[in-house]
C-alpha cells in the first residue's frame, strides 16, 4: 500500500513537473473570433500594378487585419481580400471581426500586448489616442506613389483626411465619412398636410414651427413624435450636440483637443435650443432606439424626422412602415447663411508595431481597398469623403447622396480627443439631467465640463 | 511461495535518509500535492490577478504605454471625485434596497414553499425561473417591459396610473434596476433558506407547541434563531451581490439618465476600458473590496455574537 502511495506520489509530481515545464515559445495570444484565413485562388501573375519607385517585396507575407462586424461591409471586404491575394499570391491575409462596442477594448488589449493586427480599423475619434501613444505608421507616401501628404489629402473632400491627419502627416484614411442630416417620412408628411420637401425645417426654428402639425399625442400619452434627439447613447448626443454648438459660434474643444469647453455661452445657449426642440417635437420617454437599432422609432413610423446617417439607407429603404419612401434634407441651422455641420467616420490604419514589410504591404492593401469608392458606396452603402464621387453613376442612383455630401462640405469631424468617451458622458449626463429632470443647463454643462476636466488633467 | 519474502521494487530504490518519511508524513504531503493543482490555478488566476490590481492601482496605467508608479495619488483622488462618490451612493442605495426586501420576500417564501400546498414543486419551480435567465436576455426583456407601452404601464394603467417613465428618467431608472434585482435574487435566496428550515428537526417545532406556542411564537423564539447560520450566508451572499451588480444597469440604461444608474462595478468597467485608465480603476476595485470585506466581517462579528448562549 504504501508502495502504491509513494508511485502515485511520483506520478503526480512528474505531472506537476511536465506541468511546470517552461512553456514553447510564446505563442501570440488569441486573437477574439478569427475568421478563417481567406484563401487565395491558384497563384495568378503578380503584375498587379504598384506604386512607381517601390518594388512590392517577394518573400512570403501574413497580415492579420481587424474590421468592426456591420453584414455589407463585412461581405465587401470578403470579396477584397481575395481578390488582393490574387494580385500577390505571397500575401496571406487573415481576417478578424469584431463587434464595434469591444473594438477599443480589444485592439487596446492586443495592442498592449504585442499581438494587435497589421490593419486597424477604428472609429476615427478614437486615433488621437493611439497616435499620441506612437501605436500608428505614417501613410507610406512611397508605397502610395504620392510625393506628399498634401497630395493624398488632395483626393479627399476638403477636411475629408483631417480625422487620421496629426502633425501634418496621414495616419489613417476613412472608408466612410458620415454626415448627419434630416431625414423625413414622407408618408407622415403627407398625413399632416406638409410636403416632405417645401415643408421641410431649413432652421431649428422651422422645426418648432412644424412639429405641432406632426406631434400625436392621445391620452395623454405621445404615439408619433415630430422629430427627436437621441437618448439611446452618449455617443449619438454629443454628434449631435458638436454641430448645435458650432451653429451657435462655439467650439466644444480647443483647436489641440487638450482643452474642453462644454459650459461655453454657446454650448448653453445650444443646449437651450435642445430642450426648447424636445419639448416642441419629441418625447424622449417614448423611445425604442437602441444602439443596436438606433433608427428603430423613424422606422416604425413613430417619428417624422430623424437625424442620421448615408450608411442607414439600405437599412431605411428596407424596413416595411418608410421603405423608400423618405427624403434627406441638410441639417438643421440656427443661421442657414452660415452652415454647420458634423462627419463622424471609419478610418484604416497601420500598426507600427509591426515588421516593416508588414507595414508596407499594410498600406498597399489599404490603398487597394479604398481604390474603389463607388464599390464602397454600391457594395457597403458606405460614403467615402473623396472627390469625384458625386459624378459616378452608383452616386448618381443612392438617394440623397448629394445631400449628404452637401453636409460634409461644412462639417467638423466627430471630436478628437483621448478623453472622447469621458467627454460624451459627461455631455450626455448633462442632457439627459436638462430634458428629464429639468435641470438648469448652465449648471448641468458647469457639472459637465467639470468632469471633462477632472479627465483631461 | 512466500510472498512475504518478495520485494517490493520500491523498497529497493535507495531512499535517501533526509526523503525518509513516516506514514502519516506521507499521507499528509499525498494530501498537499493533491491539492496542488488546485491552489496553482486559484494562485494564478485569482491571487495573482487581485495582487497586480494592488500594484496596478499605484500607477498610471493607460493599457498602452507602460505603468507610471504614482504611489496612493489614485485613492487620494478618488476621494476627491464627484463622479466617484455619486457611483458609491448609487452602489450604496441599491444595496440598502435592493437586498433587505430580498431576505424578507425570500424568507417568506421559503417558509410557504416548506408546507404542504397544492402544487408546490411546479410553483416554485416558476418562481425559481428568473435565477437560470442569463442577465443579457433578462435585461432585454425588462427593457422592453419598462417601456412606456410596455406590460408594466399596462397594469399600471389598469389601476389608473399613469405610464411611469422607468428607464427614462434619472428618478425612477435606479428604482427600476432595483425591482430587477430583487426579482431575480428572492428565488435564489429562498432555496437557501429553504434548505436551512428542511434541516430544522422537527422536535423542536413539536416541542414549542407542546409549550403552547402560537405559529408566530414558533417562527419568532425556534425557527428564527435555528436558522442564524443559513441567515448570515444569506446576508453576506446577497449583499456581496448587491454589490457587484453590473449587467442590468449596463445594459439597460449604461449608467444613465444622468449618471443615475452608475453603479460602482459599472464605473469601474467605464474608467478601465471606456476611459482607459487601468490604475483609477483598480483603485476603485480596492475600495469596492475593502467595503465588501468590512461590511462582511462587521455581519459575521454580529451574527457570532451570543452563538453559544
Amino acid at each position: 500500500m504504501k508502495g502504491r502511495n509513494l508511485l502515485a506520489m511520483l506520478l503526480l509530481v512528474a505531472v506537476l513537473i511536465t506541468a511546470c515545464a517552461p512553456a514553447a515559445p510564446e505563442e501570440p495570444a488569441e486573437p477574439p473570433a478569427v475568421a478563417e484565413p481567406t484563401t487565395a485562388a491558384e497563384p495568378a501573375a503578380t503584375d498587379a500594378p504598384v506604386a512607381e519607385g517601390w518594388t512590392f517585396p517577394t518573400e512570403d507575407v501574413t497580415l492579420e487585419i481587424w474590421w468592426h462586424e456591420y453584414g455589407p461591409f463585412t461581405a465587401y471586404m470578403e470579396e477584397m481580400i481575395p481578390k488582393y491575394m490574387e494580385m500577390h499570391p505571397n500575401v496571406t491575409i487573415n481576417a478578424t471581426k469584431v463587434s464595434s462596442a469591444d473594438l477599443n477594448q480589444k485592439l487596446s488589449a492586443a495592442i498592449a500586448t504585442g499581438t494587435g493586427p497589421d490593419i486597424l480599423d477604428q472609429d476615427a475619434s478614437y486615433y488621437v489616442q493611439y497616435y499620441e501613444k506612437g501605436v500608428l505608421e505614417p501613410l507610406n507616401l512611397e508605397v502610395w506613389g504620392a510625393k506628399s501628404y498634401e497630395e493624398v489629402a488632395g483626393n479627399y473632400l476638403p477636411g475629408g483626411a483631417d480625422a487620421g491627419t496629426f502633425d501634418e502627416k496621414i495616419y489613417a484614411l476613412p472608408y466612410q465619412g458620415n454626415s448627419m442630416s434630416l431625414w423625413i417620412s414622407n408618408k407622415l408628411f403627407e398625413d399632416a398636410g406638409l410636403d416632405p420637401v417645401n415643408d421641410a425645417p431649413k432652421t431649428w426654428e422651422d422645426m418648432i414651427n412644424i412639429c405641432p402639425k406632426l406631434k400625436v399625442v392621445k391620452d395623454g400619452v405621445t404615439v408619433q413624435k415630430a422629430f427627436d434627439f437621441p437618448y439611446h447613447s452618449q455617443r449619438w448626443q454629443l454628434q449631435q450636440f458638436q454641430p448645435l454648438t458650432e451653429q451657435f459660434g462655439g467650439e466644444l474643444l480647443s483647436e489641440d483637443g487638450k482643452t474642453a469647453a462644454l459650459n461655453s455661452p454657446e454650448a448653453v445657449e445650444a443646449l437651450k435650443q435642445w430642450k426648447r426642440v424636445t419639448e416642441a417635437c419629441g418625447d424622449p420617454k417614448t423611445t425604442m432606439n437602441t444602439p443596436s437599432n438606433p433608427n428603430q422609432d423613424f422606422i416604425d413610423g413613430r417619428l417624422a424626422m430623424w437625424i442620421t446617417g448615408p450608411w442607414a439607407t439600405p437599412q431605411i429603404a428596407a424596413s416595411e412602415f418608410v421603405g423608400e419612401d423618405f427624403t434627406v434634407v441638410g441639417l438643421p441651422q440656427v443661421d442657414p447663411t452660415n452652415p454647420r455641420t458634423m462627419v463622424y467616420g471609419w478610418e484604416w490604419a497601420v500598426n507600427a508595431d509591426r515588421p516593416e514589410i508588414n507595414k508596407q504591404v499594410a498600406w498597399d492593401f489599404i490603398k487597394f481597398v479604398l481604390s474603389s469608392p463607388e464599390e464602397w458606396l454600391a457594395k457597403a452603402g458606405f460614403v467615402q469623403p473623396v472627390e469625384g464621387l458625386l459624378e459616378t453613376e452608383t452616386a448618381k442612383t443612392f438617394p440623397f447622396l448629394s445631400v449628404h455630401l452637401k453636409d460634409v462640405e461644412t462639417a467638423s469631424w466627430y471630436i478628437r480627443s483621448g478623453y472622447v468617451n469621458e467627454i460624451s458622458l459627461a455631455v450626455g449626463a448633462a442632457i439627459d439631467s436638462v430634458v428629464y429632470d429639468n435641470a438648469d443647463p448652465q449648471a448641468a454643462l458647469d457639472a459637465a465640463q467639470a468632469e471633462a476636466e477632472n479627465a483631461m488633467k | 511461495m512466500d510472498l512475504s519474502q518478495k520485494k517490493s521494487p520500491i523498497q529497493r530504490i535507495n531512499v535517501p535518509h533526509f526523503l525518509k518519511l513516516s506514514a502519516p508524513r506521507q499521507q499528509k504531503l499525498f494530501g498537499y500535492l493533491i491539492l496542488l493543482p488546485t491552489l496553482v490555478i486559484i494562485f494564478l488566476f485569482r491571487f495573482y490577478p487581485m495582487m497586480q490590481a494592488f500594484y496596478i492601482s499605484m500607477t498610471d496605467f493607460d493599457l498602452i504605454s507602460p505603468p507610471k508608479f504614482v504611489g496612493l495619488y489614485n485613492f487620494i483622488d478618488l476621494l476627491k471625485d464627484p463622479l466617484f462618490l455619486n457611483s458609491a451612493k448609487i452602489s450604496l442605495t441599491y444595496v440598502v434596497f435592493a437586498v433587505v426586501p430580498t431576505w424578507i420576500i425570500s424568507l417568506g417564501l421559503a417558509v410557504l414553499f416548506n408546507r404542504n400546498i397544492p402544487f408546490k414543486n411546479l410553483i416554485r419551480s416558476a418562481i425559481f425561473m428568473p435565477v437560470i435567465m442569463p442577465a443579457v436576455v433578462m435585461a432585454l426583456v425588462w427593457n422592453f417591459m419598462y417601456h412606456q407601452q410596455g406590460v408594466v404601464n399596462v397594469i399600471l394603467g389598469w389601476l389608473q396610473i399613469s405610464p411611469i417613465p422607468w428607464l427614462r428618467s434619472s428618478s425612477t431608472a435606479i428604482w427600476a434596476i432595483i425591482l430587477i434585482g430583487i426579482w431575480r435574487a428572492s428565488p435564489y435566496f429562498m432555496v437557501i433558506f429553504l434548505a436551512g428550515l428542511q434541516a430544522i428537526p422537527e422536535d423542536f417545532m413539536d416541542a414549542a407547541q407542546i409549550d403552547g406556542a402560537n405559529s408566530w411564537q414558533t417562527f419568532w423564539y425556534v425557527t428564527l434563531p435555528l436558522l442564524k447560520p443559513t441567515t448570515l450566508l444569506v446576508v453576506v451572499m446577497s449583499i456581496i451581490t448587491a454589490m457587484k451588480v453590473f449587467a442590468v444597469p449596463l445594459i439597460m440604461t449604461h449608467g444613465g439618465p444622468a449618471n443615475s444608474t452608475r453603479v460602482l462595478p459599472l464605473f469601474i468597467y467605464q474608467t478601465a476600458f471606456e476611459f482607459f485608465d487601468m490604475g483609477r480603476a483598480s483603485a476603485m476595485s480596492i475600495f469596492l473590496f475593502a467595503a465588501v470585506m468590512i461590511v462582511t466581517l462587521f455581519q459575521i462579528r454580529i451574527f457570532s455574537t451570543g452563538e453559544y448562549e
